[in-house]
């Protein structure tokens, strides 16, 4: 059995302890408020671009076969992807990198499985370390910006892999990452970006363009836009989610803290009060024995 | 009609609105109601809107497209400045910001003397 001077350390260790997680997890609450603000300021305009491209693309669909952008057109061979996932920079956040991680392990199988060739392209610490220490090849390693999003880097990557699609090198964009979905949840999402999702049906709608009938120009910008915002945006719902996962791992963890503490000095006091009864017994019989003589 | 005038970073303005005009690269235009349903994209410059008390809204843009159909404007840009303030402190602070996200956008020296003109005059009618 432990000594008392054993125990006592050891509730002062799970204590400090305890005060970390706490702390962690406040920091993580008012960082996961932010991030959810930037979230919900940019989910509009995630809705108006899905609008304006669907309006356009439906009324230009009377003239779909006369655009030639690859964006719109239908693949059908696929042999080349990118896969660009992201992961937080940071762990102590329970199983959300994981999943993200075991998402794309499952996602590389099923690729290679129909013999596609893959281009990994991760962004965020963890996910880094984790094919570099499994010795899984990255044709991208990009750390910093999954903790501080940033729109200009964020178009940067995702311009990259467009170049390279309307280059014809590669034949579709999967992203994957762990979102928000609220407090308690999180999700892993697996998105198909290209091709861009039309309507079919045509509007038989006037609609002027401007510059004078340049389509495609619109069209293009219009689908970088997308792609572009798209990339920004998965780095603010993972980053919203990495706040919620670590808020939830540490509110756990200082719960089984404080368990720990309550069964640690449960133990103490059992400890405590066996020393005081053998001390007793000791005084009480030393007193007999002296008594007899 | 209504308005809606959108960034990555979040929604600048909403609302009903008289009368709109905006810098299309192919020059400037302005919508009113029942405006034919137009598609373009914009140049750095200014966007006016006449609200429908009277009041006058500018806002500055770098970069973006304008969606019109004949009951409602999707105005999508890359950053905007509202040049509006509730003090003097403030509206010259929301002028310096517009006149830098113009001058990062263009190289035209002479697109920016315009633009910074325009949004001077602006500010003087608040």
């Amino acid at each position: 059995m432990a000594t008392l001077k054993e125990l006592k350390a050891k509730i002062t260790s799970v204590k400090n302890t305890q005060k970390t997680t706490r702390a962690m997890k406040l920091v993580s609450t008012a960082k996961l408020k932010r991030a959810e603000e930037a979230l919900l300021m940019s989910r509009e305009y995630a809705r108006k671009i899905d609008e304006v491209i669907k309006e356009i693309s439906a009324k230009l669909a009377s003239i779909k076969d006369s655009i030639s952008l690859r964006a719109f057109a239908e693949i059908n061979e696929v042999k080349k992807v990118d896969l660009i996932v992201v992961t937080a920079d940071k762990g102590l956040c329970g199983g959300f990198n994981i999943q993200t991680i075991k998402a794309t392990l499952a996602k590389i199988d099923e690729l290679k499985a129909k013999n596609i060739k893959i281009r990994l392209r991760v962004i965020g610490k963890k996910a880094i370390e984790y094919f570099r220490f499994v010795g899984i090849e990255m044709y991208e390693e990009i750390e910093g910006l999954s903790s501080a999003p940033n729109y200009e880097k964020a178009a940067e990557v995702i311009e990259k892999s467009y170049e390279d699609f309307v280059n014809e090198e590669i034949d579709n964009i999967i992203l994957i990452y762990n979102g928000y979905v609220n407090k308690l949840t999180q999700r892993v999402h697996v998105k198909e970006l290209l091709p861009v999702e039309v309507e079919s049906e045509s509007k038989e709608e006037f609609l002027e363009v401007e510059p004078t009938d340049d389509y495609e120009m619109i069209l293009e910008s219009l689908v970088k836009k997308y792609l572009e915002y798209t990339m920004y945006y998965t780095l603010l719902d993972s980053l919203a989610g990495e706040h919620s996962a670590r808020m939830q791992a540490m509110d756990a963890a200082t719960n089984n803290a404080q368990e720990m503490v309550k069964q640690l000095t449960l133990e103490y006091n059992k400890v405590r009060q066996e020393n005081v009864t053998r001390e007793l017994i000791e005084i009480v019989t030393a007193i007999e024995a002296m008594k007899k003589k | 009609m209504k308005i809606s005038i959108v960034t990555p970073l979040g929604k600048i303005f909403e609302g009903e609105i008289k009368e709109a005009t905006f810098p299309g690269s192919e020059g400037e235009f302005g919508v009113l109601d029942g405006h034919a349903p137009l598609v373009t994209t914009l140049n750095p410059g200014v966007i006016t809107l006449k609200k429908v008390d009277g009041g006058e809204e500018v806002i500055a843009v770098n970069w973006g497209y304008v969606e019109v159909t004949p009951d409602h404007i999707n105005v999508l840009v890359d950053g905007a400045v509202p040049v509006a303030g509730s003090s003097e402190s403030e509206i010259a602070e929301a002028i310096e910001r517009a006149k830098q996200l113009i001058k990062d956008a263009t190289d035209s020296d002479a697109l920016v003397a315009a633009v910074e003109a325009k949004i001077e005059s602006a500010a003087r009618s608040i």
